[in-house]
């Protein structure tokens, strides 16, 4: 049975989790946090993911891929932070996590075709330079249709 | 979401992969997007916002046009 207050605080939770650690927890660290079952988890994240768009789990499994703009797995953006660092699942998301966390810090990438490394840093609430150029592939209208893809 | 070194390399890049060139902007731009867009996951009453609420974004940061539509 649903229990959106529970499912609330179950986001919350995971999102913190990301930000304080760098990772994703485990449904297993879920279930142990709030005393649930794993199937109960298992539900709750289905909820959070179908109904509210507040995570995606990796496909055929229950553990969760991002809870964007965090990703749970190593990904092309680095962001990092004095000793912290954190997977950006793009460019935009890999911003987001130091706007979001309103820290100075780094995104570190590649361009996809040159292979050239590049590294965007913000400093004070703002970007230092502007190096590259951004592309987004799909059109807004798709982004959720393949979101590994977007 | 992808950044590149020059906008020739995006258009050799969608040339190898066969994709559509999409959009194309700076990174001053996408900062504004990404902490506009995201400013609001830490909070603990948080709910998706509608698309319309979304949309207002995305146009705040000069994002308009049939490529930057949404749906839901």
């Amino acid at each position: 049975m649903s229990n959106p207050i529970l499912d609330s605080e179950i986001r919350l939770w995971v999102y913190r989790y990301f930000a304080d650690t760098g990772r994703g927890p485990s449904p297993v660290e879920i279930a142990a946090h709030f005393r649930l079952t794993p199937l109960q988890v298992d539900h709750a994240l289905e909820r959070l993911e179908t109904e509210g768009h507040a995570l995606v789990r990796i496909p055929g499994s229950s553990h969760i891929w991002m809870a964007t703009p965090f990703s749970a797995v190593p990904t092309s953006f680095l962001v990092r932070s004095g000793t912290r660092q954190w997977w950006g699942n793009c460019i935009w998301d890999g911003l987001a996590i130091l706007g979001l966390l309103s820290l100075d810090g780094t995104v570190s990438t590649a361009c996809p075709f040159s292979g050239q490394p590049l590294l965007v840093t913000v400093a004070n609430g703002g970007l230092v330079g502007s190096p590259g150029i951004v592309h987004f592939a799909v059109p807004a209208g798709d982004w959720w249709r393949d979101i590994g893809f977007t | 979401m992808l950044l590149f070194r020059s906008e020739d390399d995006v258009e050799k890049w969608c040339d190898h992969r066969r994709i559509s060139r999409g959009a194309i902007f700076d990174l001053v731009r996408l900062w504004r997007l990404a902490c506009a867009w995201y400013d609001d996951r830490l909070d603990a009453n948080w709910r998706r916002r509608t698309i319309l609420e979304r949309q207002a974004i995305l146009e705040s940061v000069g994002f308009g046009g049939p490529f930057w539509r949404l749906t839901d």
